[in-house]
C-alpha cells in the first residue's frame, strides 16, 4: 500500500491482483460444489458432545446412517430395514482390518431405532460401532488421549 | 465507479477497487477449507456378542450398568441419580476401579441424544470400554 506512493502523478505500483481473485473463485466455487455432495443422501443431526474420541475419515470406512424418520442408508444410499443384515454381513464377513462401523444417528430419534440398528450390526459381524457426534463449540474432550491430532494441525 | 473521472488528467486510476472482495472472498474460502477436512468424531462402543454363550455362570457382580430412563432421567446399578450428579457419581465409581468399562442400557423410549450424553458423560469419568446392552 504505501509502496504506491511513488514519486511523480501517474506511477502505478499495485500489483496485478486479477488472476489471483480468478483461482481464489474457482477454489471457492470448488468448494461450494462439494460440501453439499459430501452431505448428499440423508439428514440426520448427530447429537452433539464433549468427550469424543477423533476418527479422521478414512477410504475404507463404513457408515451407517439413521435419518429422522428411522430409514437406514448404508454409505449413504437409502437400503431397506430387511436388506441392511445381509449388506453388512457382505462386508463384514470377509477378513478386514478392522470391525468398526460408523453409525451417524439423528439426535432426535427414540432410542429403539438405534438399538435395532446395532442388534443388527452386531449379528452381521461388526464389533465395534462408533456413534458420530459433534463436538460441542467451545469445548474440549477431558480424556487425554482423545486430544492427541494425527495430523498435528489445527 | 465512473464518477471518478472528472478532469481527464493523467493520474486518474479508474479501476474498480477490488481489495475489500478479495478480503471476502479470502474469508470465505477458509471457511470453507475448514468445514471440509473437520474431522470426524465419534464414541466407540463395544457391541454385545451376537452369540451370548448358553450359560453365564458368574455374571461379574460388579459391574456398572447405567441406565437412560425416558424423560431425561439416569439410574446406576437400577439406583437413581440425578441428571447434575451423573457425572460426579461415575467420576467416584470409576477413579478408584481398575476395569473402566460401563454398560450402557437406554430405555427403548428414551430419545438418543440422551443416551449420548450419558455416554459422553461416562468418558468424560474416565470410562474406556463402553458396551452397548442388547435390548
Amino acid at each position: 500500500m504505501g509502496m504506491s506512493v511513488g514519486g511523480g502523478g501517474g506511477v502505478k505500483a499495485e500489483p496485478n491482483v486479477t488472476p489471483m481473485i480468478d483461482v481464489m473463485l474457482v477454489l471457492l466455487i470448488i468448494f461450494m460444489i462439494t460440501i453439499p455432495q459430501i452431505n448428499a443422501g440423508f439428514k440426520a443431526v448427530p447429537p452433539e458432545g464433549q468427550n469424543l474420541k477423533p476418527h479422521p475419515e478414512e477410504d475404507g470406512d463404513q457408515v451407517l446412517g439413521i435419518d429422522d424418520q428411522g430409514r437406514y442408508y448404508l454409505n449413504k444410499k437409502p437400503i431397506r430395514n430387511e436388506d441392511l443384515e445381509t449388506a453388512v454381513r457382505d462386508i463384514y464377513g470377509q477378513e478386514r482390518e478392522d470391525y468398526i462401523m460408523y453409525v451417524k444417528a439423528d439426535k432426535g430419534l427414540q432410542y429403539l431405532k438405534v438399538v435395532d440398528a446395532l442388534g443388527i450390526l452386531s449379528k452381521s459381524g461388526v464389533r465395534v460401532a462408533a456413534l458420530i457426534t459433534e463436538q460441542q463449540p467451545g469445548t474440549e474432550s477431558l480424556v487425554e488421549s482423545d486430544r492427541i491430532k494425527p495430523g498435528g494441525s489445527q | 465507479m465512473g464518477m471518478s473521472a472528472g478532469g481527464g488528467v493523467s493520474s486518474l486510476n479508474n479501476e474498480i477497487n477490488v481489495t475489500p472482495m478479495i478480503d471476502v472472498l479470502l474469508v470465505l474460502l477458509i471457511i470453507f477449507m475448514m468445514i471440509i477436512p473437520m474431522s470426524r468424531k465419534a464414541i466407540d462402543t463395544q457391541l454385545p456378542d451376537p452369540n451370548p454363550q448358553p450359560a453365564q455362570p458368574n455374571v461379574n457382580p460388579d459391574q456398572i450398568v447405567l441406565e437412560i430412563l425416558p424423560d431425561d432421567k439416569y439410574a446406576i446399578n437400577k439406583e437413581p441419580v440425578e441428571k447434575a450428579n451423573l457425572f460426579n457419581r461415575l467420576k467416584t465409581i470409576y477413579d478408584p476401579r481398575p476395569e473402566k468399562i460401563i454398560f450402557v442400557k437406554g430405555d427403548t423410549m428414551s430419545v438418543y441424544e440422551n443416551v449420548i450424553w450419558a455416554m459422553d458423560q461416562a468418558r468424560g469419568a474416565g470410562v474406556k470400554v463402553i458396551g452397548v446392552a442388547p435390548k
